[in-house]
């Protein structure tokens, strides 16, 4: 095949010079969604990695605004400034939150809750690497199963699956959520353009290649966010109004290990004691297909 | 109807006479303010106040946005945010969500935004709902400019003259009022006519530092060690300008509307003045009624409490003699030896004036200070004071 004789970001919004690691997802994922949303948006921002992505005081990485907000409450902040640019007249403005799993599954979580009950105006872009990766890799309640962290060191490696965080989201019956990965930008793109144009809280998760924090060669960041989904450990799926629609079917599913093998923090599942370990992965990953299937053909059209 | 005419024999011309709460009160302000904004979540003894303020915003009487947030943290982010977009903000707590709130105050002071919000005060764990502003002294050392109430017509003409020192200085202030002996209590209150409040108080003006998409910057990134000490720097400077400030909107104010507030007030306090009452809210009131028949004792009420008004306190002191015993009444417990209005006044006094001073804890929880409380309080000042007095333990 040909390589691509066009880039695909056409207006690039994003400045040189951005503080993350090499092989990072947030740079990537930010050049996207920012040439996609243009500079009429606003960036809310909680603690993250991508706080210090985004550059120190003054610098601001991107052409639009960021709001830098505490860890807990960046959907309640982005709230304010949401309804504050509709009085203004300003409905137009892109309100986007940018956080990482720890700020989304864990601590900012109430507020999540909150404003995608409430039905904000919002864009909600998670960045889920799996761990706090800004503070040093620790354990999320996004981590996956088997990792290592610095909080879950060697064999107190993580002994629980992560939460089914897409799940509980769409429970809230917002008008779209969907994951999505690096490595399938143009899935990834068609999202971000589809909920630029819907109105109403919106969330999209991004699985989030992290070479520190999982032990990966920064050049294979992309191979391994590739794999994620071939192995169905990453699946993409959209979800509007609780009805769920998979957005991609590996023609041969690879085993999990393929994924898991390339990255550090699995490798003592690999040693032959915890051989089991593997396996129970591998179940649980064709549990959640499975039920992904399901969950596809439960499907009920929503009527206001 | 002729309102002129009528109006001219008012009390307070282009006023309405109203028996209202005291959170009541607090509502009617921040409509009059034309707060844009209301982040609202319950708790007692505040609710009433954003209850009442989404009646005002629901019935069209008011024009707000007005949202139903998930906790008080997300309350305080909300209004940051609405704050930082450069919308005039209101909304009100009390005791717990206060306290859970304590992060985002910080952040509100240090991003230098303007809101006013009242607290109904009320104390900590083991559960408690009654007057005691041990919620807001403990928040006062996050930047927040705090005003204490002694009746609702204070509450609300507070909440409109904080608006304007807010706006000014760029940094945020609690009203404080008392639980239930204000919140929940009817008094005859003064409303001032919108158009009043409009001439004092003008639709809040951008400043051009307020996020705006059409030019856009970063706000609240990483600030290095090189940096940091510029911002607090600036925030000293202002925080030194509150106690002047005050007492000049308080006149702009009595100007306009008739009503005189000060940083602090200064009843029956001069040179042949024994014993002072220092005292903040509901409490004055009581104790004004019982120096009625003490004639050698006088009341310093402290309206303004942070930053605190040192030099008011030493102008409304200047002729008392310097064998005057000053008596701190605490409705706070700080978990320290003493009160937090001891610790203001000492370092009130610190290389100015020498005064014996003693703290009597009172009020707490909710207790009531009826006149007889004052009376013992003057009675122990009197006869052997003791440097700590609890006086409801007796």
């Amino acid at each position: 095949m040909l390589p691509a004789m066009e880039f695909l970001i056409k207006d690039e919004k994003v400045f040189s010079g951005g503080l993350s690691c090499r092989g990072c997802g947030w740079s990537l994922l930010v050049r996207h969604l920012s040439s996609i949303l243009g500079e009429n948006t606003v960036y809310v921002v909680p603690a993250s990695c991508f706080s210090i992505i985004a550059g120190p005081y003054p610098l601001n990485e991107i052409k639009g605004t960021i709001v830098h907000t505490i860890f807990a409450a960046a959907p309640a902040t982005a709230t304010g400034i949401r309804h504050t640019l509709d009085r203004q007249g300003r409905k137009d403005t892109n309100v986007v939150i940018l956080a990482g799993d720890g700020g989304t599954f864990d601590i900012g979580f109430q507020a999540l809750s909150g404003a995608a009950s409430r039905g904000e105006n919002l864009i909600y872009l998670v960045n889920n690497n799996g761990a706090y990766m800004n503070t040093g890799i620790q354990t999320s309640s996004a981590t996956p199963y088997g990792a290592v962290t610095t909080t879950n060191p060697n064999s107190n490696f993580k002994k629980k699956f992560p939460k089914d965080l897409m799940g509980i989201i769409a429970a809230h019956n917002i008008p779209y959520a969907a994951t999505a990965s690096l490595a399938f930008m143009e899935d990834y793109r068609a999202k971000i353009k589809k909920a630029k144009e819907m109105e109403g809280f919106r969330l999209l998760m991004v699985d989030g290649p992290c070479p520190p924090g999982h032990k990966v060669e920064p050049a294979n960041s992309i191979q391994v966010a590739r794999l994620a989904v071939e192995s169905n450990l990453y699946p993409l799926f959209e979800v509007e109004y609780q009805n769920y629609k998979v957005n991609y079917r590996p023609t041969k599913q690879l085993p999990a290990t393929e994924c898991m093998k390339l990255q550090g923090r699995f490798k003592h599942l690999f040693k032959e004691e915890n051989k089991h370990l593997l396996e129970e992965t591998q179940k649980v990953t064709d549990y959640n297909w499975r039920r992904l299937l399901a969950l596809e053909k439960l499907s009920v059209e929503f009527v206001l | 109807m002729n309102n002129t005419e009528t109006s001219t024999k008012k009390k307070y011309p282009r006023h309405t006479e109203k028996v209202m709460k005291g959170n009541f009160a607090a509502a009617e302000a921040a409509k009059i303010c034309k707060a844009g904004f209301i982040p609202a979540y319950p708790i007692t003894p505040q609710t009433t106040i954003v209850e009442e303020l989404a009646e005002k915003v629901g019935s069209g009487e008011m024009d707000a946005a007005y949202v139903n947030m998930d906790s008080e943290h997300s309350v305080f982010a909300a209004a940051m945010g609405s704050a930082l977009a450069g919308e005039r903000v209101f909304t009100a707590t009390s005791g717990q969500g206060l306290f859970y709130a304590h992060e985002v105050l910080h952040a509100i002071a240090h991003f230098r935004l303007p809101m006013v919000v009242c607290n109904v005060g009320r104390p900590s764990i083991p559960w408690n709902i009654w007057s005691d502003q041990s919620d807001s002294l403990s928040q006062r050392d996050t930047g927040w400019i705090q005003f204490y109430g002694e009746s609702s017509q204070e509450v609300l003409d507070t909440i409109i003259q904080s608006y304007i020192l807010s706006e000014k200085l760029e940094i945020p202030v609690f009203v404080v009022l008392d639980a239930f002996y204000q919140s929940h209590t009817s008094e005859n209150v003064w409303i001032p006519d919108q158009d009043l409040v409009n001439e004092f108080l003008p639709p809040k003006q951008l400043k051009g530092t307020e996020i705006n998409p059409d030019k856009p910057i970063a706000v609240g990134g990483l600030v290095q060690p090189e940096h940091y000490g510029k911002f607090n720097y600036d925030f000293w400077i202002d925080i030194n300008r509150v106690e002047n400030l005050t007492n000049q909107i308080g006149e702009d104010f009595y100007q306009k509307f008739g009503r005189k507030y000060q940083a602090v007030e200064a009843i029956n306090i001069n040179k042949d003045t024994k014993i002072i009452l220092v005292t903040i809210s509901s409490i004055t009131t009581t104790a004004k009624g019982v120096i009625q028949h003490h004639p050698e004792v006088g009341i310093l009420k402290i309206r303004l409490f942070h930053p605190f008004p040192k030099n008011s306190i030493l102008e409304a002191l200047k002729d008392v003699a310097n064998d005057t015993l000053l008596v701190a009444i605490e409705r706070n417990f700080m978990g320290d030896k003493v009160g937090a209005m001891m610790q203001e006044l000492r370092e009130a006094f610190y290389g100015e004036r020498y005064f014996k001073m003693i703290d009597v804890f009172t009020g707490q929880g909710g207790k009531d200070v009826p006149p007889i409380t004052i009376e013992k309080i003057i009675y122990k000042a009197k006869n052997n004071p003791e440097d700590v007095i609890w006086i409801d333990m007796e």
